[in-house]
Parts: C-alpha cells; structure tokens; sequence
C-alpha cells in the first residue's frame, strides 16, 4: 500500500460533516493567527499602544506643549503618534527566520492582517487619547499623520529589518521637527501641511500603501545586524 | 595517597597585568559585535539635515550659528534617542537570547561584563558625536566664523550622549524586550521635548540645567557676543555635565542591583554607586538654582572663575565713514564696508554739530540692567565722544536663520535709523515729539523718505515705539517743515537748538 490514494475516502466508510470541517479550519486558522500574533509580541504591544493613548490623553488634557507658535505644539501629540507607529513596525520582527518563511504559505497574509489590525487598534487607541479635546488639526490629521508614519515603519522593517524599524519614525519625526521649526511646506513632510491638505493626503497614502504591500510580499528584512532570536 | 590526604593547594594568584588584558579584549570583543555603528550612518544624515543645515543659514558667528544646534540641544536630540535605543538592544541582548542564566555562571560577575559591553556603546556613540561636530566645526572654520566655539556644551553634549547610552542599557537590562529600544529612544525624545516646555519659557533656577534651555549663553541678543568679546561662561554647561554624569552613573549603577549581577559585595557597590550618581545629579540642580544673570550670561557662584571673566583682546579692523573712523571686532570685520556705508550719509550730515560722535566703536552686546529692559544698540560716551555700536544686537546682512534675509540696504538702513534716534537723545524711548520729527527728518536728508519710515521702524527688532500706521499726523507734519529748510539753515537750526532737543525742552511749535 501506498500513500497515493489516501486523499480519497476509503470505500464505504462515512465522509465527515462539512459543518465539522468548516469548524475544524477556523479553529486551525485561529490558533495559527493567535500563534503568529504571540510570537510577534502583539499582546505586549496592544499594552504600550493604550499606554500611549493615555499619554496623548494627558498631554492634550494638561496642555503639554513645546514653547512656541502653533507647530511647536503639533509637536508632543506627534511624538506620542511616531512612537505608536514605531511598535507597529517593530512587532513585524519574526523571531523563526527562513524556517517560517519555508513553512508558512499565509505567512504573507498573517503579515498582511497583523500591520492592518494593529494599525487600526492604534488609531482607536490615539483617537481615544485625542478626546481630551485640543489635537491640533483634529482626527483627519491624526489619520493621516500616524498612518504615513506607519508606512514609514513598515519600509524601514523591509530595509533594515524589524527589530530597528523604529528608527525610521524616528528619523522621520526628527526631518519633521525640523521642517516645522523652519516652515518647510514639502507633501513629503506631511505633518507640516494643513489636515485636509491633497498633496498630503495622497504621500501619506502612498506611503502607507508601499509600506503594506513590501511588508506583506517580502516580509522584514531577516539579516539584521544582530540576528537571532528576540523576545 | 588519596584525594582524603592530598595536601590543600593555595590558589595562586592572578598576575594582576591579566584582569585589564582580558577587560580590554572583552572590550575589542564588544566592540566589534555592538550594533551601534549600523545606526551611526542615519544618525550622520540626520545630524546634517537637523543640526548642520539650518545653522549655514545664519550669521557666520559662533554664537549665532550654534544657537539652534548647541543653544537649543539639537545635536543632542539627533544622537540621544537613537543611541538610547541601540543601547537598549544591546543591554537585553542577553535577556532576549534567553542566555541570563547561562553567563550568570561565568567566572566574570555579570554586572562587570554588562558595563563593558555599556562601555563599547557608549565609546562609538560618543565617537561618532565628537567626529560630526568636529566636522561641523571645522566646516564653520573653513567658512570663517568669527569667534571661538563654544566648547564647554561640546562636553554637554558628550555627557548626554553617554547619559542616554545608559539610560537606555538600563532600560534594556532590566525589560530583555524588543520594545525596549523603541521605548527608549521614544521616551528620550519625549523627555527632551518636554524639558523644552520648561527650558524655553524658564529663564532662571534650576530650568537652566535642562540641556534644551538655551537662555544662558544663547539668547541670540544680550550673549551672540560670547566667545567673541568674552569667553563663554563655562558655569551652567559643568553644573549640565555634573546633571548628565550624575545621571549615566545612577543608571549603570541600577543595573548591578539584581542578584544575577554578582556577588554581594559587588551589589553593594552598585547600590553605592546608584547613590553616587544621584546625589551627583541632585547637587547639580542645586547649583543651577543658585545661578544669576550677568552680562556675559548665567554665572554660578560656587563653579565661577573670575579668571575666564577677562575680555578676549583683539586688533580692530577700522574703516572710516565721512571722515570719522570706525573700528569693529575682527569677527564682525565683513560687515564694515556696510556699517560705513550705513553711517556715511548721517554722520555727514550731523558733521560740526555738537554730540557728534570723533570716533565710532564697537563694543560688546548687552541689555541695559543685567538683562532686562529694551537693548539700545548706539550710545554716546567717552571723551573724546565716540559712538558706541553693539552689533551683536542687530541682524547683520545676510542669510539670518529663523528671521529670512536682511539685505544690505535693509541693514543700513537700520544703522541710519538708530544713529539718528540715539544722536537726538532718544535713548531706550521712542523720544519727545520734537526728537522724532527732527529724527525724521534727518532720515529724509539721509536717502530714508519720511514716508518710508514707519515701515522701516516695524521692521528693525526692538525698535523703542514702532510707528502702527503711515507717516501721518503733527510731528511728521513738523518733519517736512524740518526737512524742506535749506540744508544749511537746518544745520544752523541744530547747531543751536539741538542741546535743548535732547533735554526735551522743545514743542512741535518751536520747529522752524
């Protein structure tokens, strides 16, 4: 006997319920994108973004503000927002390198679905946090700012790998800053230009859309200066 | 003979030549391996773009063109959050690896092993901090930067480059976690920022510790002159230093505190050396309470050397304006045919008129009390009388930074403007109604038209009494009466009127 025929049910023996199958692969899906999102540290990341959303609460509550006109105080909500989109782009960092990527045929798809929930959790989160009243420029400039910054992370994840795709934000927010302090207008610099701003809008787009579909096709990038395993 | 009667060996003691060989090889060790140097690249752009770029755009002197990127700490907000999260990767390494146990076994206390590999951040970040200002530095040298550099907050700068090192190892020791880098180097930025809301509206006590706070040497006015005039008071970047060390020690003493660093002996050390670094940091902020202005900026009494008060000596550069000589400090030097060709067309004009200055001077920038109070840019004094130019306090011509281009005209313009205000004896004040008009109509004489004025007014910074509106009213009206007279009737008129306009003793009415 051999394995060839073994896809087919044997003759006379009872063909499972489709019900049971349904719910046999939801239960397998389920646990594989559980598994995927623990192995990414999701958990402890969904913890750091309400955190996050609780610090932009205070600072828009309290009135924390850099000393200055009117993009000065952009300033602190827009590092609490970099900051969220940082632990975006760091739970992209996979701990099992190419033997994953070997077995895995949703691994793209896993990708795919974690840096768009999380993204959206984010947002709920900094929206949360943006209640308090006073974000400059209201949520069109939130949705826009945080999710142009994502797409920042993501890129940085695909080029310099998971675990320093923060300092893409990072290095963003500081091109940021000074652009505010200098009143530069570019689209590229996209926290610098009014909410409802086109030219901003679409870069921000552009960005995010690049970031998702490198992240989701190619993954982050596995050779990291100090590779091996990472909690 | 069995191992029950074997004699007992002392332990023969280490050469003591091999401890600092085996540290210095775990060193080179660590140093080869430490991810830092992969980040230093981005860093380097960013400090160009942040710290660098926007610096060129000023008045090519120290004061001014490290205002933004040493005044304000930007140099140390484009380092400090990147190293404080690489260095936050580097202190969970072993956490992260799962290896904690494992190398708490080895011969080496772990606590030791942690510092060494701090010790290997640390060393590149600093490197990499010293080599882009060098090469800041030593690209304002090529462009000739008068003054000297303000040294002192290149060691601010090192200290806080070292104090985010270990904050950020810390932080990574004790949360063996991928978002511990983020964290870190989030959290620094953050905690930056938020010093600026202090630093920028605080302009005394212990708000001057903060490494954002550019009021002490670096307002931009009463101080552009430090390192020019006067050395840079040296005061407030120690007691920053003493605040950052302080800090850096606290926290590499924090990661010795848990068992797995080693022996007891060794975490009592720790602990020490936590208090130590504590104590340091607090003794600093109790020094910067203790800080006061002075003309050449914030002094602390207890660090202060009355030494480095002395005046940096220096050759003037001189030129001459319708016969009168003009001297200014060498930094200042390539602004002296604009400030001649400023002072040409009053200085003529006022010629053989009492109060008019023999000789022009530039002198160091300053407020009139101790930083308070309007600057008042020309002053007439000394005998014989010399006009008295604080430079510092104008913009020069010239890309200016946050305050655009001054062209040429603009600026003398503004020399002509403020000679005439200072010559009628206006002062810190916008003047008497007789002083304007005759101050108006000097200007006109000078190539200012009256209409002119106003605009002119608005435009030169700290101008006492800024027209809001146009060249209207009486005392423009007693202005193109002034200014309609023959010039040589005019100057007859100020010959002998102009001691009783300076004392105010005049109406609108007593104009020819």
């Amino acid at each position: 006997m051999t394995t060839t025929g073994l896809h087919r049910p044997a003759p006379g023996s009872a063909p499972p319920p489709a019900a049971a199958t349904i719910r046999v692969r939801a239960a397998a899906g389920w646990r594989l994108a559980r598994l995927y999102l623990v192995s990414r540290r999701v958990p402890m990341a969904l913890a750091l973004l309400a955190a996050l959303g609780a610090l932009l609460w205070c600072a828009l509550h309290w009135h924390w503000n850099v000393a200055g006109g009117a993009a000065a105080k952009e300033f602190i909500p827009l590092t609490i927002e970099t900051g969220a989109a940082a632990l975006v782009a760091v739970t992209t960092y996979g701990p099992f390198g190419e033997s994953e990527q070997a077995a895995g045929r949703w691994l793209p798809w896993l990708r795919f679905g974690a840096a768009v929930g999380l993204t959206a959790v984010a947002f709920g989160a900094l929206a949360t946090g943006a209640a308090a009243g006073g974000m400059p420029g209201g949520t069109p400039a939130l949705l826009r700012n945080f999710g142009g910054m994502v797409g920042v992370g993501l890129l940085a994840a695909v080029i310099v790998g998971g675990a320093f795709s923060w300092a893409g934000p990072m290095a963003y927010l500081l091109i940021t800053e000074g652009a505010l302090a200098h009143r530069s207008t570019t689209p590229w610099v996209w926290p610098t230009r009014p909410p409802h701003d086109r030219g901003g809008v679409i870069c921000a787009c552009l960005v995010i859309a690049a970031g998702l579909v490198l992240i989701t096709v190619r993954g982050p990038r596995e050779s990291t200066p100090e590779s091996g395993p990472a909690s | 003979m069995t191992a029950m009667t074997a004699p007992v060996r002392n332990r023969v003691p280490r050469v003591t030549g091999v401890v600092p060989l085996n540290a210095a090889r775990l060193l080179g060790v660590e140093l080869r391996r430490n991810t830092m140097p992969w980040i230093l690249p981005l860093i380097a752009v960013l400090f160009w773009f942040d710290s660098y770029r926007p610096s060129a755009g000023t008045s090519p002197l120290y004061g001014l063109r490290t205002f933004w990127n040493m005044g304000q700490g930007h140099t140390i907000i484009d380092f400090g959050p990147f190293v404080a999260g690489v260095a936050a990767w580097m202190g969970s390494r072993d956490g992260r690896r799962g290896l904690a146990d494992l190398v708490t076994a080895t011969p080496r206390p772990r606590w030791v092993a942690q510092l060494v590999t701090w010790a290997a951040t640390a060393i590149w970040a600093v490197a990499a901090y010293l080599i882009c200002v060098g090469a800041m530095f030593a690209m304002y040298a090529h462009q000739g930067v008068g003054g000297t550099p303000p040294w002192w907050w290149v060691g601010v700068g090192v200290a806080a480059v070292t104090a985010f090192s270990a904050a950020g190892f810390a932080i990574g020791a004790y949360w063996p976690n991928r978002f511990a880098a983020p964290v870190a180097a989030f959290g620094g930025f953050l905690a930056m920022f938020l010093s600026s809301q202090t630093g920028f509206t605080h302009q005394s006590g212990w708000a001057l510790i903060l490494p954002t706070n550019s009021y002490d040497d670096f307002t931009g006015s009463s101080q552009t002159d430090s390192g020019i005039f006067y050395p840079w008071v040296p005061d407030v970047p120690i007691a920053r230093i003493m605040l950052l060390a302080g800090m850096a020690i606290a926290a590499l003493g924090l990661t010795g505190l848990p068992a797995r660093a080693g022996g007891q002996w060794l975490r009592r050390a720790a602990a020490i050396v936590t208090l130590a670094g504590v104590a340091l940091a607090g003794t600093a902020v109790g020094l910067a309470r203790t800080a006061h202005e002075s003309v050449e900026g914030a002094v602390i009494p207890a660090l202060h050397d009355a030494a480095s008060d002395a005046p940096i000596s220096y050759s003037p550069v001189c030129g001459s304006a319708a016969g009168t000589s003009v001297c200014l400090n060498p930094a200042y030097g390539r602004w002296l045919p604009d400030v001649t060709a400023g002072l040409a067309p009053v200085l003529a004009e006022v010629s053989g008129l009492p109060g008019t200055p023999a000789r022009i001077t530039q002198v160091a920038a300053s407020y009139p009390s101790g930083g308070s109070g309007p600057p008042v840019p020309m002053t007439f004094g000394g005998d014989p009388l010399a006009l008295r130019l604080q430079l510092g306090i104008l913009n020069m011509p010239g890309a200016c930074g946050f305050c655009g281009l001054v062209t040429a005209q603009q600026f003398t313009d503004q020399i002509r403007l403020l000679f005439a205000h200072a010559f009628v004896g206006a002062g810190g004040a916008p003047g008497s109604p007789v002083q304007q008009a005759v101050q108006a109509a000097l200007l006109q004489d000078a190539g200012i038209p009256i209409a002119a004025q106003p605009t002119l007014m608005r435009h030169v910074e700290n101008y006492p009494g800024a027209e809001k509106g146009p060249a209207t009213g009486p005392v423009y009206a007693a202005a193109r009466r002034l200014a309609a007279l023959p010039a040589a009737a005019r100057h007859a008129w100020l010959a002998t009127h102009l001691a009783a306009v300076r004392a105010g003793q005049l109406s609108l009415g007593d104009l020819p």
